[in-house]
């Protein structure tokens, strides 16, 4: 248990590094100059905090999680609106997407714990959701409506592929 | 306070959840340059439609006061018209007195309930015996006759409307002043029956038809509407005439109800004439 709550510490920061330091500068044009795309990663976090924590303690975490993002991006209140929304969503659709025999105690929301089909589903209606809020705050008018769709269509493609890479390194099969 | 940590056991992550979304919300818009903007332009927009909705009650009031101006405004007028006075010229030798009196003056009131459905139809009124509504008194609109008091309490009146199969009111035929009485047949709420009007007069198609002035319930000369067909279908010495209302009962909202101020001399006269 010990163990858990010292690896999520650290993948606390280092997603929030790795989402402010690198991320953000592929989506400022950092790799050829001209090439511009969103990958949002830190939602990884939210996605893979044990199946037992208190909502409490998501909601806080992904407020958290969302005004640290925002320090690097330079946009207050934006990313922590979309992540508290998502880490309130995530108990719902954890209970959604409940396997017929329940949760185990020692079940993982990864593609190890819970296999490669329900992590989808599971991974890809939150960032869904996410994206959604996100890009909606970021516009701040229903007229955008038409870019955020796009948006949000293009950047969940880049941070599913991102998510999925990340979790195939860092947690492969046992 | 029991029920208060109640609440926060129940909804505490929703309320949680609702307060960090508003804190994130008021950081968006405190801090971002574009949002910010965004929100104070709706906002704007917000309150200067409030504003507007404000300004049209105030107007909607200002138009109620109007109209109960325009009423006190419309009776002095009526009550200044000939067929509102009572005169009295006569004239010895060469001496020729001329005064005229008020006989009818003009309570307003609203229609609060009306039916113009079934064969007995009453419309409610809005003034009462504290306003000096009396049974017997006439009713009329600014299109013409409404129906005749039946009840009064101190704040309300129950009218018997002209489409009401007792309704008898003398009418007469403004051209010729032939008079005859106005009935109503239970069919139709724009046309009445006006009867008695005998052979020998002279009746065509759109002649005025007016209140005959021969009752103590309306002046001379109101109108009532205009003769649509006639026939003689019942065989007799009698017209039947088919009246097109001027007034449409199914959209009355504003009458004036008539008093009559001479009425006690009528009773008594009745009186006498009865011992």
């Amino acid at each position: 248990m010990n163990n858990t709550v010292i690896w999520n510490i650290i993948r606390f920061f280092v997603l929030l590094a790795l989402q402010g330091l690198f991320l953000k500068r592929i989506s400022d044009g950092w790799v050829t100059g001209s090439l511009y795309i969103n990958v949002f990663l830190y939602p990884l976090f939210i996605l893979l905090l044990p199946l037992q924590t208190p909502r409490t303690g998501v909601l806080l975490l992904s407020f958290l999680m969302g005004i640290g993002v925002d320090l690097f991006y330079d946009s207050p209140g934006v990313h922590a609106a979309a992540l508290t929304a998502m880490g309130y969503a995530r108990a719902l659709f954890l209970s959604l997407y409940e396997p017929r025999e329940g949760y185990k105690l020692n079940d993982k929301p990864t593609p190890a714990g819970l296999g490669m089909n329900w992590f989808m589903k599971y991974s890809a209606s939150l960032m869904v959701l996410h994206l959604l809020v996100y890009f909606s705050v970021d516009a701040f008018s229903p007229i955008y409506i038409l870019g955020i769709l796009l948006r949000t269509f293009f950047t969940f493609v880049s941070s599913m592929a991102a998510v999925l890479i990340f979790v195939f390194i860092f947690m492969p099969k046992r | 306070m029991r029920g208060l940590l109640q609440l926060f056991a129940a909804y505490g992550n929703f309320l949680l959840f609702g307060f960090l979304e508003l804190l994130a919300l008021i950081l968006v818009v405190s801090f971002n340059q574009r949002q910010g903007a965004i929100w104070d332009n709706s906002w704007g927009m917000a309150t200067a439609a409030l504003d507007q909705s404000a300004d049209w009650l105030g107007e909607q009031w200002a138009l109620r006061d109007e109209l109960i101006k325009l009423q006190g405004e419309n009776i002095r007028l009526m009550e200044q018209l000939d067929n509102a006075r009572y005169s009295n010229a006569v004239r010895q030798d060469t001496f020729l007195k001329d005064s005229t009196e008020q006989l009818f003056s003009y309570i307003p009131a609203n229609v609060i309930s009306n039916s113009t459905i079934g064969t007995a139809n009453y419309l409610r009124l809005d003034k009462g015996s504290n306003h000096g509504v009396r049974p017997n008194m006439g009713v009329v609109s600014s299109d013409g006759i409404v129906g005749v008091v039946r009840a009064v309490t101190p704040h309300y009146s129950q009218v018997m409307s002209l489409l009401h199969r007792e309704t008898r009111i003398k009418a007469a035929l403004s051209n010729s002043g032939y008079f005859g009485t106005l009935t109503w047949n239970g069919k139709n709420a724009r046309l009445m029956q006006l009867e008695a009007i005998p052979k020998h007069a002279v009746v065509a198609e759109g002649d005025t038809v007016v209140t005959s002035g021969y009752s103590q319930l309306f002046p001379y000369g109101l109108p009532v509407g205009t003769v649509k067909s006639f026939d003689f279908s019942g065989g007799g010495n009698f017209y039947n005439i088919q009246v097109m209302l001027r007034n449409d009962l199914n959209k009355l909202r504003y009458v004036y109800v008539i008093e009559n101020e001479m009425w006690k001399e009528h009773k008594e006269l009745d009186e006498a004439v009865n011992e």
